[in-house]
């Protein structure tokens, strides 16, 4: 008996320091059939099985199924083993700014393995890639904000499509007593439809490693001044459009006349029975009203994926290839599966074929979608820090809270101070 | 017969303890020397203080919580012999049967007001809005509800099994002296258990440390972040995998092992806990 439990530890201590030993990585036979392991979220396992049928002759496609907010810690803990990493991953832009750290080192640069016609077709699309003036990653799909509306209540109460964001602040002064609201704002929407269009520099890289967080900036602080007297009127929702209240007596009665919100937010917020549940024929996509004039017209955007490719891939161009087929392909756009609104021009253009058919709007919004799409506010970046886990703490919370517009964005731009050191940024405040 | 628990002791106990004080003084962006610093730096951290107040206010809820209402129902539930027993027993562990993470879904229904099957009991209290409750101050009492309910069960019959260990002739002798239930429960059962119930507490205490399922789920679903690095743990997944500092992680994770160590040891020894087995003679 004491032997056998001798051999028992024996055994697992050499099983555990063999686990610490299995790094080198193996080196290609160059006539075995490629391979690659794709880590995708639901919404893009159809794409990747499509291109896995496509492949299947030249190379053995593995498709793992990851959550997107996962991406992060199941990289880091691949770099932990040395081993086990995917050939290409879906994620967030901020996920690929970690990815290209050195510390982490899992992005690949995609300079020399991606064609100058690829990245000339996503046009301003795939800015959100662009570090420091090299690509490391490929944009999925755009989530740009426009003003829905619903042409309905528009008619009912004679209103006018507003340009600019004085005519939406105007308009929706005149929804006041009538029962009607202009959108909710207790959630990430604020932060995209109203700071981040307004360019308020809250992650703005300004050099390596320098983000500038300035909530005392004209473009934020404007913000504030023209949306708290809508909050104070009660034109505006302090909830979050996904809050069960807001959703219950606000949203399925039908009172949201308009509403700053994503590319997505037509099919996915304000469509479904179970959602806001608005009936067919009544919503249409409008422009997103602009701040000023000239270029001070940006949209904010709320979600858009990207592909990044392993630097420790055996087949960097397979695994490229591979990104730049699930990103640009025509199968991808008209895949009945494809569910938003892809940043590649090409795929983009099919995909309007399908969206501007739809039944359900009042009118095509897509001329809305595309006029957005390459003006995206490019003053905030993809940064290492939790940018968007901060909204949630912060500038959600204080406006869920009763807190005043103000207080939520210094509270935000504060705790952002404090946590981009964290990530090895300098962090100017001015 | 010891070394089979030795054996796993020592692959799945010590073995990671080493692994995380070796990791613990790894370089980092913050500490690109490693060593010693990491464990400040942690300290030092904005959002330290913050999750050890908030984990400091759920342990002082929790844990009597636990004691209190644990060691009271198994002394009720030991009053109630007979055929109503077992389906007591049955009951006190349905809510138990619950895990961490299907319990924050349950009680996000049951909060929030406009879901919730008691919302009329809720707008008594005056509460009709989600955001009502979901608010960073209501965050501790939230968690601990939680935790309450997916633990308070197991326990409950777990420190009924110990009630059961009191020998019968000793409450025989308390009953002819005339001891009524109330004395009888108060003066012999409770002080015959207590060893179980420091046990339990030791227990208790440690999961309550380490709270982390409660409010890394509240944080993923419809209030996205809002009680983001809320615990000591959050905080120390938050190093390892959003800030590439598995050395700051690690440092934190240690500091949580060694109250841990040291809470379990002050109260084993201010108890009698190891009375009758030889470890500590009075």
């Amino acid at each position: 008996m004491k032997r056998l439990s001798l051999a028992i530890v024996a055994v697992a201590a050499v099983t555990i320091s063999l686990t610490g030993c299995t790094n080198a990585a193996p080196a290609v036979d160059p006539d075995a059939k490629p391979s690659l392991l794709f880590w995708v979220d639901t919404p893009r396992v159809p794409q990747a099985e499509a291109y896995q049928e496509l492949m299947a002759d030249e190379i053995d496609i593995t498709i793992e199924v990851i959550a997107q907010a996962d991406a992060q810690t199941k990289i880091t803990l691949a770099n932990r083993a040395g081993s086990g990493w995917p050939d290409i991953i879906f994620g967030t832009a901020a996920d690929t700014a970690l990815f290209l750290d050195p510390s982490n080192g899992f992005a690949a640069d995609l300079t020399d393995v991606v064609s100058q016609e690829i990245f000339d077709g996503f046009g301003e699309g795939n800015s959100d890639c662009l570090f420091d003036g090299t690509y490391y990653c490929l944009k999925n799909d755009l989530a740009n904000t426009v003003l829905w509306y619903n042409t309905v209540i528009f008619d009912e109460l004679g209103l006018t499509v507003p340009t600019t964001m004085d005519e939406f602040a105007a308009t929706a002064l005149q929804l006041e007593g009538t029962g009607y609201v202009a959108g909710a704002v207790g959630d990430q929407g604020y932060y995209a439809g109203f700071l981040q269009s307004s360019e308020c520099p809250l992650a703005d890289v300004t050099a390596p490693n320098v983000v500038r967080i300035a909530p005392n900036d004209p473009k934020c602080t404007r913000v504030a001044e023209l949306m708290q007297p809508l909050l104070d009127a009660g034109v505006v929702d302090s909830r979050s459009s996904f809050d069960a209240g807001f959703i219950a007596d606000v949203a399925q009665q039908n009172k949201v006349a308009m509403t700053i919100g994503p590319s997505w937010f037509g099919d996915f917020v304000i469509r479904p029975a179970e959602s806001w549940g608005v009936p067919a024929g009544q919503i249409a996509a409008a422009n997103m009203p602009a701040w000023g004039s000239g270029d001070d017209d940006r949209s904010g955007a709320w979600g858009g994926g990207v592909f990044t490719v392993s630097s420790h891939s055996l087949y960097p161009q397979l695994a490229a290839d591979a990104a730049v087929w699930m990103t640009t392909s025509d199968v991808m756009a008209q895949l009945e599966t494809t569910p938003t609104f892809p940043a590649y021009g090409p795929a983009n253009q099919l995909w309007e074929a399908r969206i501007s058919a739809d039944p359900y709007y009042a009118s095509n919004p897509y001329p809305a979608m595309a006029a957005g799409a390459n003006k995206i506010s490019q003053v905030d970046r993809p940064v290492r820090f939790a940018f968007v886990a901060q909204i949630g703490s912060t500038l959600q919370a204080t406006i869920n809270g009763g807190g005043s517009l103000e207080q939520a964005l210094n509270d935000f731009a504060v705790s952002l101070q404090n946590l981009a050191p964290g990530s090895g940024y300098q962090v100017e405040t001015e | 017969m010891f070394t089979p628990y030795l054996a796993l002791l020592l692959a799945f106990g010590v073995w990671p303890i080493v692994v995380a004080a070796i990791t613990s003084f790894e370089p980092s962006i913050l500490n690109p020397g490693g060593g010693p610093l990491n464990y400040l730096v942690v300290l030092q951290d904005f959002r330290f203080l913050p999750a050890l107040i908030n984990v400091g206010i759920f342990l002082a809820m929790y844990v009597p919580a636990m004691l209190i209402v644990v060691a009271l129902m198994s002394l009720l539930l030991d009053t109630v012999q007979g055929r109503w027993n077992l389906p007591l027993r049955l009951t006190y562990l349905v809510p138990a049967s619950l895990t961490g993470a299907t319990a924050v879904l349950v009680w996000y229904f049951l909060l929030e007001p406009t879901l919730s099957p008691y919302q009329d009991a809720l707008a008594a209290l005056g509460i009709t809005q989600g955001t009502q409750i979901w608010q960073a101050q209501n965050l501790g009492w939230i968690f601990v509800l939680m935790a309450f309910f997916t633990g308070a069960g197991n326990w409950i019959v777990v420190q009924y099994g110990s009630l059961q260990s009191i020998p019968d002739d000793i409450l025989e002798a308390a009953r002819i002296d005339g001891a009524n239930a109330v004395q009888i429960a108060w003066q012999i059962k409770l002080p015959l258990i207590k060893k179980y119930l420091v046990y339990m507490g030791i227990l208790v205490f440690a999961a309550g440390l380490q709270v982390f399922v409660e409010p890394q789920l509240i944080s993923a679903s419809v209030y996205p972040g809002l009680a983001a690095n809320w615990s000591l743990n959050q905080l120390a997944y938050t190093f390892a995998f959003q800030q590439n500092n598995l050395g700051g992680a690690a440092a934190l994770s240690l500091m949580l092992l060694v109250v841990c160590v040291i809470a379990a040891v002050f109260v084993i020894f201010r108890t009698d806990f190891f009375d009758g087995i030889g470890v500590k003679r009075k």
